[in-house]
Parts: C-alpha cells; sequence; structure tokens
C-alpha cells in the first residue's frame, strides 16, 4: 500500500474515527487505526465495538485532488501515536508506505517516520447495514436535536437506558427525549416518513455526542438507518454506526403534567443571566437551589441563599404572569441547561406547584419541550 | 492550687478505656476476671477475628485484628465471647456521663475513648486529683478500667494515655517531651499508619525525634499539609480544640464484609454488594443523612486492597442507587482475580434536613400528595418562627454527649 495525501484531510479524518477509539478496549487490534487504500480513496476506521466510525477521503473532491499515487492495500496503525505525529508533520503533504512486513513509513518534508502496523486481515468487519429502511435529515437539525436534548440524559448507570435519547416516530412526528429523571427534555419535529421500520428506540447519549462533533452545521442530509440494535448514520463521507440500547424507554408522555396553575412569560436572556448570577453562590450550597417567587407587577425574584458565603436577590421583570402565586426552589444548572436549548427569545413557563415538575417552551410553539422537577427543601 | 494550670494553654485530658469490651464482659460475669478473654467476630467461621482481648490474652501474644485460628492456636485456654454492642453502648454512655460531670467540654472520640478540655476547672482540684477521680469514679460504679493522659493539647495528652496502661495517670509536660516523647520508634505517633510510616522510612524518620529534626519543605512534598501537621505534633504542638460537637459530624458510612471464601462468582459477589448496599442505607436512614459520593473497596485474594470512588450530581440514600453505583464501579475496576473481601462506603454526607430534596420525575405525585402537608407545616412555621413538627430522631438525640458512632464499622459483627 501507497498513496500520498494533503495533510488536512487526513488531520480531519484521523480526529473523526479517533472519536471512536477507546485506550481501553477488550480487543487489542480496535486500539488502532485501520487505513484502507482503494482506487477510489482512502479510508479510515476506528471502532470501540459500541461506536464504529469510518471516514473517507475521495481522491478529489469539488476539483481539489487529495490523494494521488495510490497503491492499494490497509493496514492497521497504532491510534496513540498517528494523530500527533500527522499534526506536527512539517509539510502539506504526506507519503504514507507500507511494505510487505507492515512497517509503516510516513514522509513528510524532510521528516521520515517509520511505524510497526498490524495486519488489516485482523481488524474485525463492521456490520453492513442495508440502506432500504433509511431516512434522511438535514444534518443541521440532527445536530439540533441533539443539542436539545442529550445534556438531560442520566450519566448515573442505575438506569442503564437512561443514559439514551429516546428517538420514536409517532403520528407524522418526530421525537427525541432524554431525561435523566430530574428533568426531562424533548424535541419534536414533522415528519412525514410512515414506512420506517421502527417506532421507538434508544441511542446512546455518549453515541449522540461524538456524532455531533463529527457532523457538519449544513444542511447536507444524514441519511438514518435502523437495524434491529444498530443505528448507521451516514453523511457523503463519514459512516457512524453505534449500538442502541436495550430495554424499554419508559413512557415520560403522561408524566408531563397538562394543566397548569401559574404561567410565566418571561425573556429568555433576562432570566438565564439572572438565575446565571444566582447560581454563583447556589454552587456552594446543596444541589444548586435557586428559588423563584412571583411577585406583584409581573415581578419575578430570584434568589439564592448559601448560609456560609452570603446570598443574592435579584428582580427579572416578566412580560406576563398569569394564575396563583408561585414560591419554588429548583436546581440553577438544570434551569440554565434548558434556557440555554430553547433556542427562542421568549419562553413561556408553566407551574402546577412547588412540588410538581414545571414546562418550559417557547412561546411561538411547542416544538420544544423542557421539564424541571423543582426541589423540596426541608 | 492553681499553680497546676498554666497562666496561658490549656489542660487536656485523653481518656482511654482499657481492653474496653472485654473489661465490660468481666463487669458483667466477675467470673472471667484474670483469664485470658477475647472478643471475636463469628467465632464460628474462619472470618473471626479478634477485636478486643484482655491483658491476660495479650500477655500470650494475643493481637486485635489476629484471625481467630491463630489466637487459639497460641491460648488453648482462650474464651473467646461475641461481641454484644448494647452492653458497650450502655457502658460507653455511662463512662460519657461521668466525664460530663466535670465539665461540658468533652469530645467523644469513638466508644471507648474521648478527650476533654479541663483549663476551666480550677475549682475542682489539681489535675491530678480530677483525673485519679475519674478514673476511681469509673472503676467503682461501673467496674472498668482506664488510663489518662494528661497534656497542654490532645495530641500529647492522647500520647500520654498509652504510655501506662491498665490503669495509668500519665502528665506529658512540653518540657519533658525529648526524653518521653522524642525516643519512641515513629509508628507508634498517633496519626502515622503503616503507609505514611513507610514514607517517613525513606526520609530516614525512624524516630519521633527524626520526625521533629526532619527537612519541613521535604515532608511536605511527601505528606502534603499532614506533614506539616505531624511534625508539629511531634514538637509538641496542637492547637486543635475539644469540640463535644465533633462527634456529630459523621462524613462517610459504610459497611464491609468478608466473603466466606475467596471467590470469582459474579452471582455471590453481587449479593454480597446488595447486602453491603442494604446496611448502609439502613445506616444513612438511622442518621438521617444521605450522600453523594461512593466509594467501594476490593480486598483480593493475596490481600492487595484498592478503592475506588465516584462523587454523583444528586445525593443518595436509597439501596438501590447505592447498589446501581457501587456495582457499576466494581465492573469498571475488577481485575478478574478471587474476592477476599468487599465494601461499600457514602461519602460526602449531610444530614438530610440540610439538603434540599431533589424531586424525581418517576415518583413526584407520591411526594406531592403531601403537599398540603407541607404547607400547612410551613403556614405554622411562618405563625410560630420554628417547625413545631420536627420529630425526635431517636434514641440516639439525647442531650448527654454521645458515644461516638464513628466506630459504626464494628456493627459488622452483629447480625
Amino acid at each position: 500500500m501507497k498513496f500520498i495525501i494533503q495533510r488536512e484531510p487526513l488531520m480531519e479524518s484521523v480526529q473523526n474515527v479517533i472519536k471512536a477509539i477507546s485506550s481501553r478496549t477488550t480487543i487489542p487490534i480496535l486500539s488502532g487505526i485501520k487505513i484502507e487504500a482503494t482506487n477510489n480513496g482512502i479510508k479510515l476506521t476506528g471502532s470501540d465495538s459500541d461506536i464504529s466510525i469510518e471516514s473517507f477521503i475521495p481522491i478529489e473532491e469539488n476539483g481539489i485532488v487529495y490523494v494521488e499515487q495510490i497503491e492499494t492495500g490497509s493496514v492497521v496503525l497504532q491510534a496513540k501515536y498517528f494523530p500527533e505525529i500527522i499534526r506536527k508533520l512539517p509539510d502539506k503533504t504526506v507519503e504514507l508506505e507500507v511494505d510487505e512486513k507492515l512497517k509503516v513509513t510516513i514522509r513528510s518534508g524532510s521528516a521520515e517516520f517509520s511505524l510497526n502496523g498490524q495486519d488489516a486481515e485482523e481488524y474485525p468487519m463492521l456490520p453492513q447495514i442495508h440502506n432500504e429502511d433509511s431516512f434522511d435529515l438535514p444534518s443541521d437539525m440532527l445536530k439540533d436535536l441533539i443539542r436539545q436534548t442529550a445534556f438531560a440524559i442520566s450519566t448515573l448507570e442505575t438506569r442503564p437506558i437512561l443514559t439514551g435519547v429516546n428517538v420514536k416516530a409517532i403520528d407524522n412526528n418526530l421525537y427525541f427525549v432524554a431525561t435523566d429523571s430530574h428533568r426531562l427534555a424533548s424535541r419534536q419535529i414533522p415528519f412525514e416518513n410512515q414506512t420506517l421500520g421502527f417506532s421507538s428506540v434508544v441511542i446512546p447519549g455518549k453515541s449522540l455526542n461524538e456524532l455531533n462533533k463529527i457532523i457538519g452545521d449544513t444542511q447536507e442530509n444524514v441519511n438514518i438507518c435502523i437495524m434491529q440494535n444498530q443505528i448507521m448514520f451516514q453523511t457523503k463521507n463519514v459512516y457512524f454506526l453505534s449500538r442502541l440500547l436495550d430495554g424499554n424507554y419508559p413512557e415520560t408522555s403522561r408524566l408531563i403534567p397538562e394543566q397548569s396553575k401559574t404561567i410565566v412569560y418571561v425573556s429568555t436572556n433576562d432570566l438565564l443571566r439572572a438565575i446565571d448570577r444566582a447560581s454563583l453562590l447556589a454552587k456552594e450550597n446543596k444541589n444548586n437551589v435557586v428559588k423563584l417567587v412571583t411577585k406583584p407587577n409581573n415581578q419575578l425574584e430570584v434568589s439564592s441563599n448559601s448560609p456560609e458565603i452570603g446570598r443574592v436577590l435579584e428582580e427579572v421583570t416578566a412580560k406576563h404572569i398569569n394564575g396563583e402565586e408561585l414560591k419554588i426552589s429548583f436546581s440553577s444548572k438544570y434551569m440554565l441547561d434548558a434556557l440555554k436549548a430553547i433556542d427562542s427569545d421568549q419562553v413561556k413557563i408553566e407551574f402546577t406547584g412547588a412540588m410538581r415538575p414545571f414546562i418550559i417552551r417557547p412561546t411561538e410553539n411547542d416544538q420544544i419541550l423542557q421539564l424541571i422537577l423543582p426541589v423540596r427543601t426541608y | 492550687m492553681e499553680s497546676w494550670y498554666p497562666k496561658k494553654g490549656r489542660v487536656i485530658f485523653h481518656v482511654d478505656m482499657n481492653s474496653f469490651y472485654a473489661s465490660v464482659e468481666m463487669a458483667y460475669n466477675t467470673k472471667l476476671k484474670g483469664k485470658p478473654v477475647a472478643i471475636a467476630g463469628n467465632p464460628e467461621e474462619r472470618k473471626g477475628i479478634i477485636v478486643t482481648s484482655s491483658y491476660e490474652a495479650r500477655k500470650k501474644g494475643i493481637r486485635t485484628t489476629m484471625p481467630l485460628w491463630e489466637a487459639r492456636k497460641l491460648c488453648p485456654e482462650l474464651i473467646v465471647l461475641r461481641p454484644n454492642f448494647d452492653k458497650y453502648r450502655m457502658a460507653s454512655k455511662a463512662m460519657f456521663t461521668i466525664l460530663s460531670d466535670i465539665t461540658p467540654f468533652v469530645q467523644p472520640v469513638s466508644i471507648d475513648e474521648g478527650y476533654m478540655d479541663i483549663t476551666e476547672c480550677e475549682n475542682q482540684g489539681s489535675p491530678l486529683e480530677i483525673a485519679d477521680r475519674i478514673q476511681t469514679r469509673i472503676l467503682e460504679e461501673l467496674d472498668l478500667p482506664c488510663s489518662i493522659g494528661i497534656a497542654p493539647n490532645k495530641f500529647l495528652a492522647k500520647m500520654a494515655s498509652d504510655m501506662k496502661k491498665p490503669m495509668g495517670i500519665t502528665v506529658l509536660r512540653k518540657r519533658n517531651l525529648s526524653t518521653k516523647l522524642w525516643p519512641l520508634p515513629i509508628e507508634e505517633m498517633y496519626g502515622v499508619g503503616k503507609k505514611t510510616a513507610a514514607k517517613l522510612y525513606e526520609m530516614n524518620v525512624y524516630t519521633i525525634e527524626d520526625l521533629v529534626s526532619a527537612d519541613s519543605y521535604q515532608l511536605k512534598r511527601v505528606l502534603g499539609i499532614n506533614g506539616e501537621r505531624l511534625q508539629n505534633r511531634a514538637k509538641g504542638i496542637d492547637p486543635s480544640p475539644v469540640d463535644p460537637e465533633a462527634v456529630h459530624e459523621f462524613k462517610s458510612i459504610g459497611s464491609s464484609e468478608t466473603l466466606p471464601q475467596d471467590t470469582t462468582d459474579e452471582l455471590e459477589i453481587k449479593k454480597l454488594f446488595r447486602q453491603l448496599a442494604r446496611n448502609v442505607e439502613r445506616r444513612l436512614k438511622r442518621k438521617q443523612s444521605v450522600g453523594q459520593s461512593v466509594q467501594i473497596t476490593i480486598r483480593y485474594d493475596n490481600r492487595k486492597t484498592i478503592t475506588r470512588s465516584r462523587k454523583l450530581p444528586n445525593y443518595i440514600e436509597n439501596e438501590d442507587d447505592i447498589m446501581g453505583v457501587s456495582f457499576d464501579l466494581f465492573e469498571r475496576n475488577w481485575n478478574q482475580q478471587p474476592i477476599r473481601l468487599l465494601g461499600i462506603t457514602v461519602q460526602d454526607i449531610e444530614e438530610k434536613q440540610d439538603v434540599a430534596q431533589q424531586l424525581n420525575l418517576f415518583t413526584y405525585e407520591k411526594e406531592a400528595e403531601r403537599e398540603k402537608l407541607y404547607q400547612a407545616i410551613e403556614h405554622l412555621t411562618d405563625k410560630y418562627g420554628k417547625n413545631p413538627f420536627i420529630k425526635p430522631k431517636g434514641i440516639e438525640q439525647e442531650n448527654q454527649p454521645r458515644t461516638s458512632f464513628q466506630k459504626d464499622f464494628l456493627d459488622d459483627y452483629k447480625q
């Protein structure tokens, strides 16, 4: 195997696939990057058997030549050294050559590295997914769906299913839902595709977060395909495969209160910044608690108290407050996470009492729902 | 009489009960007096180890933590008793009551030892007279021996009480340090365990005197802030106060147990973890507390011991949560070798009333049902200034200084 390649697209591809590589793997060869040269281009593969990523560098794209002088073949290189080597090479082009003893020579400018490779035959085959039951989502929309929900997954292994994001198709809508049982984030988009082979799957949050780093903020389509216990995301040059979580995701829709007693309309940014300031002291007390109290004349009082440090109190003018008076305490972190995910200038917050979940939505649509459970102070 | 008390500085006692559990047993059953007696957990099984023993047994070479079979080999006539913690707690409480007759500044350290600050007790006699009176009362009223150390601070008092056992009263003055304290081997210094001692040997520190003259910069580098503290103590400096409240601050609650046989059987391991989680939950509940970190201990068949811990985003208190985190930690860190002992400790403990309870999406309805009740309480609290319904928390909440239940781990031998 031999080829000469532009360093930049190579670096980008290497960075894509190392996201799947873990140094703690039970299959030793998976600690390496697989490099394959074909007549169409160069393919890199990384996998930790939960996530597998392939990144492809075509010979040329949009008239720019990336790879030259290809002699086909394949090899596996230690992922521990390869990325740093490529990053620090002196020249814009890199020549990579493998001899019959799997000795890999990397040349760039006047630098030359010689590394021991491993036989690519020993690298496990990735499951191939057939694209029959697939659907497309624009890349930027998929990124939004992930960003607005995946932060709410559980980081505890006590209920493994909650470490994933529930993706389901109901009545011409596609839903992404995540909860760690203290807050819940949900986003829906209109979805006409009824020929899907699935109704509900749970994708590991970690997989989605890695995917989010790899795919671009563009309108290019990502092709998504679900098969039994795997999900595949494919863009033009990236093939991303993740296992799905086993088990039933809890039915959350019935846990979301339908009527409310107090409704607050407020500027997202005004509230966010007040909570952020209150959280400076809240970080010191247990559970990051801030308190919110409705006052006459559309005033909201945000406060936090850490006996050993001090207290903070601030009034925020709401657009409108409807319904009963309210005193409620909640985690500032959950509130900040939710407000940041909401992507709207104005929010509507619906409360049903100091000990029941409250719901934050953009004023103008119902597509995003953030739900937070309050804390009860003893 | 006043000349016994320093113009500046303090007079601190360390009261240390002599082979406490064995002595309590002897007080209950005087026939045991003068005989080699040992208290051991689980006398039948191989995991039975000596918890404590009488002086007669110690003369035969019996030591705390020695396996039972070894002790029996050394002393075939050894009388082995199962621990009876109710008895010990009762005796402990009576002992601390005697101490608190002298001064309210009593700090229980564990079930059988405590500090007293008698700086303000001039009107009750000289320190030696007070110590003698305490020792006599404990012996006459409870039939229990103790040793008392008298010194200008807690560390020296602790070292002093160790110098004469049983039934000793030892005064350790600063001017006597060079002859009484400094010649001692470093591992006999309170606060120096095996690991610290090993590090000190590396620095050629073998006696307390070596520690006094050791380079303080190097000490700090090797042992951190503790190095500085140890050196100060060796020099006779220990500003820590006698704090009667300290016993209420428990930082961790744990439970550990040796398996009947070393094992790699995951089912058996899981079963033990479940049992440990249940113990820890029970103790958390007893203390009305919640914790934010979980630490597990794994001891392998070759006695190599590792601990691994995780800090959680929320406070937990339930068996299932403790179990979930513990077992996950275990699965990530077990090297598949046979296991001898497992332990779970919940750390970063807070009393429930100091922590806001994060409600849970799947269970909030149960809590919310009580909302009306809480509102009524809040209303009355506003009206009367203080929650009129705070419920008493059971027997441990009494106004006398409590015996320490930091030595709670001894409960493991109960069952």
